[in-house]
């Protein structure tokens, strides 16, 4: 943090690189996939980056979050390997689960990711208990979980706020709003439809920031997580965001205004944001960030490569993974 | 200062209110101690303003829309008055607008409501929000419900009284001159940009914007009020615990803060819900009206009533400029004593009653 910046140039840079990564990695699997050669479902996350990146440069390996069904820019801002990823997409045995759980089960443990989760609004107990663990083992980590507008309707997000705040966990709660639950807008599906004020109700503050911009989004997680770490209990961060795909590849978006996820892209572009705030400032160079975008293509176009080449799992690892040894 | 009445036609009176549910939602509930104004909260206002317009006579009202939830509950309110066969609210009409669920929604709904021809507005929020209508409403006058953050231009009023006063303002001919009053706003010239504030331009050193709301006092460097008071909170509060100005008096003030370990003086001001700040102080003084005023940073961002909005780079040279009688807010406790002093809500008989003891007698 310096007086007029709140990151310095390598962690911009860094920022950058992220949110590049997961633009990339999103819109390579948007062709790979409707070429059809990517079994089972995904669901993209271009146009969030934000949001993932600027709350996850405050954690480390020791927090434990519990992502979504659309988890791959949850994964990759918490430092999942995006071979082992792609590997996983594809269903090959070098995928972060050995190609068994795919896009909506990808995990790293080692990273504190606990899972992408195909059941909507299920990540948020499970959360909750890697926040209790953190409070009993005392080493400073927190949970997070991650929700979008719609799977924030679900009882289960709704007793996890109450449960952490019971608890006083060390705990936030990401409400990632882009306004539609699978096809359902949320002015439709959500009675009050500021989680804000859901979440005062059991008792937990929050605040509503805008999803696309970094720095907003940056500059809040940072106070909601410390407020956690400091065992000031939990809070919730909403990132108010736009999606740009469907809810899933193929889906035909026909509950979108016509035009919709054009105006989107022109004028609500967190990268292009992002890239403006800090050319303008004259902290980083455009050159800088065009490097990183050539390599950030090629780290993608390799792990495509690498995932294409490996093998599927075999009959053998029909039984591994499946039950824990104590 | 002016204070003339609206331009009422002959057609009854409409008032508009807006209710944006987006306001109170910033990090100030993190970083500091700020209250939620829920939304069943706000739709209950709502239905208590309609309460009070209704009761002097108001027949009809233009409300903005919104999707957030306070319509759903004004709904409910109403059409359970209508199945009781009531007649306490007028007639509720909402906008045709689409709804972006941003402030953006407030401007919008104000300019709509001027050009339907509207005889005031009434505005729920905060500082932000109240900046955000009088951008967009003209002529029209405004009266304020306080639910914002930072509230030092609304005050906390019963809506139901709001909603009583602003119907008789608008109603009764002879309240023109008791019930508008001329407010001072500052605006700031940037880059060919042109942005309003009604308390406070504060501006910082941050070239971000961020989460918006202003808490790091080690980057404020210039803060200009249009009024100072010395009991309320947010950043005007800091001029008036140096050098209090009225809301009538036709000049601001300019403060100017000193960072460094050893300022000219120290003051403390609580600059948020809970927070009180030791500041380091320049120097303050007057701001005059009609005067631009250069803003002393090169580069920084400026905040607008309490909300980081622009970020400014060398070249941009930025300035501020008090203009005084710019906009008009009603008077709601002027109102409510000159109703009294007429018997405006007394029934038919009662210029017929007095007073059983006389003050004198009773001496």
């Amino acid at each position: 943090m310096n007086d007029v910046f709140p990151l310095g140039k390598e962690d911009l840079l860094k920022a950058y690189r992220t949110m590049k990564t997961i633009r990339e990695f999103e819109e390579r699997l948007h062709v790979d996939f409707g070429r059809g050669d990517i079994p089972g479902f995904v669901h993209l996350y271009a146009g969030e980056e934000a949001a993932a990146t600027g709350i996850m440069m405050h954690l480390n390996d020791k927090d434990r979050i519990a992502s979504t069904h659309r988890g791959h820019g949850h994964c990759i801002a918490k430092g999942v390997d995006i071979n082992a990823m792609m590997g996983e997409i594809y269903g090959k045995s070098t995928g972060a689960c050995h190609g068994k759980g795919g896009s909506m089960h990808i995990a790293d443990l080692s990273k504190g990711m606990m899972g992408a989760n195909g059941i909507l609004g299920a990540g948020s107990p499970l959360a909750c208990g890697a926040a209790l663990a953190a409070q009993k083992l005392g080493h400073g980590g927190i949970g997070m979980s991650f929700t979008g507008d719609g799977a924030s309707n679900q009882g289960t997000f709704l007793e996890s706020l109450n449960l952490a705040a019971i608890w006083n966990l060390p705990m936030v709660f990401v409400v990632e709003n882009n306004g539609y639950a699978e096809s359902t807008s949320v002015d439709y599906a959500t009675a009050v439809d500021s989680y804000v004020d859901r979440a005062a109700g059991f008792g937990v503050p929050g605040v509503t920031v805008d999803g696309t911009d970094f720095f907003a989004v940056h500059e809040a997680a940072g106070e909601v997580i410390r407020r956690a770490r400091e065992g000031g209990g939990p809070s919730l961060l909403e990132c108010k965001m736009i999606r740009f795909f469907g809810h899933f590849e193929g889906d035909a978006q026909t509950y979108r205004a016509e035009g919709e996820t054009e105006d989107n892209r022109s004028n609500r572009d967190c990268l292009k944001q992002f890239r403006a705030r800090v050319t303008e400032a004259g902290v980083i160079d455009a050159g800088a960030l065009d490097a990183i975008d050539g390599e950030v293509m090629a780290a993608i176009d390799n792990a495509v490569e690498q995932a294409i080449a490996a093998p599927l799992p075999g009959a053998a690892d029909l039984t591994t993974d499946v039950y824990v040894s104590y | 200062m002016r204070a003339r009445g609206p331009a009422v036609s002959t057609a009854k009176p409409v008032v508009g209110i807006i209710a944006n549910p987006v306001s109170a939602r910033d990090i100030r509930r993190i970083v500091a101690y700020a209250g939620n104004m829920q939304i069943t909260d706000r739709a209950n206002i709502v239905l208590r303003l309609l309460a009070g317009l209704g009761a002097v006579g108001i027949e009809r009202v233009l409300v903005m829309p919104e999707n957030s939830g306070i319509r759903q509950h004004v709904v409910r309110g109403l059409e359970r008055s209508g199945n009781l066969g009531e007649a306490r609210f007028p007639k509720v009409e909402y906008l045709d607008m689409a709804v972006t669920t941003s402030t953006g929604d407030s401007v919008a709904a104000a300019r709509r409501m001027r050009e339907a021809g509207v005889a005031a507005i009434i505005v729920l929020g905060g500082d932000g929000t109240h900046r955000a209508v009088v951008s967009a409403c003209g002529d029209i006058p405004i009266a304020g419900v306080s639910t914002g953050t930072n509230n030092a231009f609304p005050r906390f009023q019963e809506p139901t009284t709001v909603g009583m006063a602003v119907g008789l303002a608008v109603t009764d001919p002879e309240l023109g001159e008791v019930a508008f009053r001329g407010n001072k706003l500052l605006e700031v010239e940037v880059a060919g940009r042109r942005e309003i504030a009604l308390v406070d331009v504060a501006v910082v050193a941050e070239r971000y914007i961020g989460a918006r709301a202003l808490w790091h006092t080690r980057n404020f460097q210039e803060l200009f009020v249009t009024f100072a008071e010395a009991e309320v909170i947010g950043m005007s509060v800091i001029a008036g615990l140096l050098d209090p100005v009225d809301r009538a008096t036709p000049e601001g003030r300019h403060v100017r803060f000193d960072n460094s370990d050893d300022p000219a003086c120290r003051l403390r001001a609580p600059i948020a819900p809970g927070v009180v700040e030791t500041i380091g102080i320049e120097s303050w003084g007057a701001l005059l009206p009609d005067t631009p005023c250069p803003v002393g940073p090169e580069q920084g961002s400026i905040a607008f009533d309490g909300e980081r909005e622009l970020s400014f780079s060398t070249g941009d040279h930025p300035t501020v400029t008090l203009r005084t009688d710019a906009f008009r807010t009603i008077d709601v406790s002027a109102c409510m004593h000159y109703g009294a002093r007429k018997r405006l809500l007394h029934g038919e008989r009662a210029e017929h009653i007095t007073p059983a003891t006389q003050p004198e007698d009773s001496a």
